[in-house]
């Protein structure tokens, strides 16, 4: 129910509290507060024409593929799959023997709040995340987010059709994400995806007792990490239990609105998903443990780079891992890092995908697969490309709670398509087209209409758009 | 230094002696021209590379059959930290750079590198038998020090000669620039080499001093580490004032001016993945760089931003592969991760080629080796065939039972 109010009705349920608040009405209590979206979407469809995209071959991203085969695109939606499909009044794209996949969805970016190019006032204080306690689950990262940021229009041009916007893992309650889509905008809110649930990004691990223990402050340690994450979830189980107990018409006065409690609170109700930093077995353990004690789940563990080493504990709990291929050597708690990760992972059923956290790494999520999969090859595993192309697509989709809306290819589906000029997991191919709800938004063959930041006019040599 | 390298190369030379080897079988990257011999053999004797050709290999002597698999020279990362530092946030196992003492274009990384470091496994079994190790900025900035090249044998000293080359970083970041403005980054940088110019033979010698003439007499390349065109266009004015050998690192801008640098015969060592304007110094940074320097005729090599050392060899491999991607030709893509860095670094004359004289320096790939997620079967460091094993690999294979066993 809560869930349904993130869906658009936001609003509605400010002016119902409001209401409810002023005239002690009994009738109809309010659900309470904690996932209402005051700042709903503004995000439009671009023009678009109903499109019929023949001879390609579909990694459908849910598993299937087909060869020859033609997609249908009609009103935004994918309107069927198959072959021989109805050609009047569409616009047929020859795909010429070319890949097609739903559009990459990357679950764990910066973009819009480490705004390229970065100077001395991002080193000082960014946007990633709020750093002045570690519990800032009351902070939206929505409201820093610049569209701006030239590195969204880099990820369209490379087949990138849904970002979340995570917080960082500075602080452990690090606030809620954004599931936009990188379309040109002059707000978040045109880019918002419709619907899509925020999620609460946490941490563990050096990020977040070494940066406050630097400052003298708490904390300084991974039990001290943990204790303070333990005593907030507590607090949150008694706001739960009061606003509850005040729906149910057995409490009269409303308790208090509190924003960092409201996120906690949406997480044990489960309508908020927890997207959790986490490198080491140990400490991914740890929160799993601290989860169940609280009975929420752990949507997935980001960068979870031992997560080969504890793939029946993953299992068990139901939490996913967000992957790189091959990033580590930077920290002492990612020396462990291997390149068969996501590919051991998902061998041993654990939900696997791949994620970026970079502006750079996120333009290749399909290579970054493409090098997960070839360690796990040759570390003896089966991993066909239509499978692999499921850490991109749909395993995401399903993570950010959109799995039937996009990250497959199927009727119903959300026409967000890319066009490869080739297979999506060599590093030679190219997004050639990209399709955002049925609308075409980047065309390798006109470089002049392609999306670029305001940032990039006027400024000549950033040269050709590419 | 010098005398333990020369020992270390003895007894390889000798160990290498035993393993005369030839590959069969192989499509032969030679990159002594622009495309590959199939079928080739390639025999090794004592450490060196003897033949290639479609001949049947001798008798009585190892046979390593390709199989048709791609065969290329060794790679070599042209600007990396290896053996320099591990895990970059731990100190204990950091030492690129100089905060005291011995610091300036004087410092010489050479004394520091660690031949044990699980960082060259890796980047050896990802292809990589040479690479340069450089230093980062000091506390008398522009000036970063000397570089090492190593050779990256398993077991023994890997610095194969040091002070390859003196190292300088000029930006605008304030982050590495103590002194401000790159104008006065540029000042300090002439004036250092005006002083090394003018030095009398009978003046006092400093580590600083003798490197500054080691690029002034033309012994070493001054590679400086840039990336606006601006700064490209000093370092082309400064290449042609002092008469001096030049190397970009980084270069983001350098497509700006490709035609001025290859004029000049001033190489780069560009990032292939930059196409952001992470800061105001590479606002122009785009994925076509590499192909339009080397269409210009610059002699292009790899290195990655942040990751040029543990992942030295994919890294390379994947920025190649996306140079290809973005108009270079392929066999180019080859040499601007292996004969193009020798070439810089002038060790052209015994690594970069499959080609008789050379060191038997050969990877056998298990797909093309600009697609990343293809990796060596085989690595020969001087003709001898060098474990694959990484505490990568032995992280592996401890916990892949544990997952075949969930995956019944």
């Amino acid at each position: 129910m809560t869930r349904r109010l993130l869906r658009g009705l936001g609003h509605v349920g400010v002016v119902l509290i409001a209401a409810v608040a002023g005239t002690s009405a009994q009738a109809a209590r309010p659900e309470p507060p904690f996932t209402i979206d005051p700042y709903p979407s503004t995000y439009q469809p671009l023009p678009r024409t109903d499109t019929l995209i023949v001879d390609v071959t579909i990694l459908d991203g849910a598993g299937g593929r087909m060869d020859q085969g033609e997609i249908l695109l009609r009103d935004g939606r994918i309107a069927a799959v198959g072959h021989g499909l109805p050609r009047d009044n569409v616009t047929v794209v020859q795909g010429k023997g070319r890949w097609v996949t739903p559009g990459i969805i990357d679950i764990h970016s910066h973009n819009g709040t480490y705004v390229l190019p970065l100077t001395s006032l991002d080193r000082k204080a960014s946007d990633v995340s709020e750093t002045s306690d570690p519990n800032v689950a009351d902070t939206w990262v929505e409201h820093a987010v610049n569209p701006q940021d030239p590195a969204f229009a880099v990820a369209l041009r490379s087949g990138v059709t849904t970002i979340q916007v995570l917080p960082g893992s500075t602080p452990l309650f690090a606030g809620r994400s954004v599931v936009v889509k990188p379309v040109p905008a002059t707000n978040v809110r045109a880019m918002k995806f419709p619907g899509a649930v925020q999620a609460l990004k946490m941490s563990c691990g050096e990020n977040a007792k070494s940066f406050f223990g630097d400052k003298e402050e708490a904390p300084n340690s991974r039990q001290g990490e943990i204790a303070i994450i333990r005593e907030a979830l507590l607090r949150a189980q008694e706001y739960r239990e009061e606003w509850h107990q005040y729906s149910r018409g057995k409490s009269k006065k409303p308790p208090q609105r509190d924003l960092k409690l409201d996120t906690l609170a949406a997480v044990l109700d489960g309508d908020i998903p927890v997207h959790m930093h986490c490198y080491r077995a140990s400490d991914m353990s740890a929160m799993m443990g601290v989860a169940q004690e609280f009975g929420f789940k752990i949507a997935a563990f980001h960068h979870a780079t031992e997560a080969y080493k504890i793939p029946a504990q993953l299992k068990q709990a139901g939490t996913c891992v967000a992957v790189w291929s091959d990033w580590w050597g930077f920290k002492m708690e990612l020396q462990d890092a291997i390149r068969e990760n996501a590919a051991m992972s998902d061998a041993a059923g654990v939900c696997t995908m791949m994620h970026s956290d970079s502006p750079v790494v996120g333009q290749r999520l399909q290579i970054e697969a493409a090098k997960a999969a070839g360690a796990g090859r040759r570390g003896g595993l089966n991993l066909p490309p239509e499978h692999v192309i499921t850490w991109v697509t749909s395993v995401p989709a399903k993570v950010l709670r959109l799995g039937d809306r996009i990250g497959t290819i199927a009727a119903g589906f959300n026409a967000d398509l890319v066009l490869w000029s080739g297979e999506p997991f060599s590093i030679y191919t190219k997004a050639d087209r990209v399709f955002i709800d049925g609308a075409q938004v980047y065309d390798s063959a006109e470089p002049a209409r392609s999306p670029e930041s305001d940032f990039g006019l006027g400024r000549p040599e950033m040269g050709g758009r590419q | 230094m010098k005398l333990q390298t020369f020992t270390a190369l003895f007894l390889l030379s000798a160990a290498a002696g035993a393993q005369n080897l030839s590959i069969v079988g192989a499509r032969a990257w030679t990159l002594t021209s622009d495309t590959p011999i199939d079928n080739a053999t390639i025999v090794i004797t004592d450490g060196k590379i003897t033949s290639v050709s479609p001949t049947p290999p001798p008798a009585s002597m190892r046979v390593i059959d390709a199989g048709g698999r791609i065969v290329t020279p060794g790679l070599m990362h042209p600007a990396t930290r290896l053996g320099l530092i591990e895990v970059s946030s731990a100190a204990e196992t950091v030492d690129h750079a100089a905060k005291a003492g011995a610091s300036g274009a004087g410092f010489d990384v050479q004394y520091a590198i660690n031949p044990n470091s699980v960082l060259i496994d890796l980047a050896r079994a990802d292809g990589v038998t040479r690479a340069l190790s450089y230093p980062s900025s000091s506390n008398t900035p522009p000036f970063a020090g000397s570089g090492s090249l190593l050779h990256l044998f398993d077991g023994g000293d890997v610095v194969e000669q040091p002070r390859m080359a003196v190292f300088v970083t000029i930006s605008n970041r304030s982050a590495n620039s103590t002194v401000g403005s790159r104008s006065a980054q540029w000042q300090l940088l002439r004036a250092a080499l005006d002083t090394a110019k003018a030095a009398t033979p009978s003046a006092t010698r400093t580590p600083d001093s003798i490197a500054l003439e080691s690029i002034v007499q033309g012994k070493v390349p001054l590679a400086i580490s840039t990336n606006r065109e601006s700064d490209l266009r000093q370092a082309i004015g400064l290449a042609r004032d002092y008469g001096i050998r030049v190397v970009i690192v980084g270069g983001a801008e350098a497509w700006r001016v490709a035609d001025q640098l290859a004029a000049a015969k001033i190489a780069v060592i560009a990032d292939p993945m930059s196409n952001l304007p992470a800061s105001f110094d590479e606002l122009g940074a785009r994925l076509d760089n590499p192909a339009l320097l080397r269409k210009a005729g610059v002699t292009v090599a790899m290195s990655l931003d942040g990751v040029q050392s543990y992942n030295a060899g994919l890294s390379i491999r994947e920025g190649a592969g996306l140079a290809v991607a973005n108009g270079m030709s392929y066999v180019d893509g080859l040499r601007s991760i292996i004969s193009a860095p020798a070439e810089i670094y002038g060790i052209a004359d015994r690594f970069g080629t499959l080609a008789p004289g050379k060191d038997g320096d050969v990877v056998i790939w298990d797909g093309d080796p600009l697609e990343p997620s293809s990796a060596p079967t085989t690595v020969l460091v001087q003709g001898r065939e060098v474990s694959l094993t990484t505490r990568q690999t032995e992280l592996r294979d401890r916990y892949m039972p544990a997952v075949k066993a969930l995956r019944q």
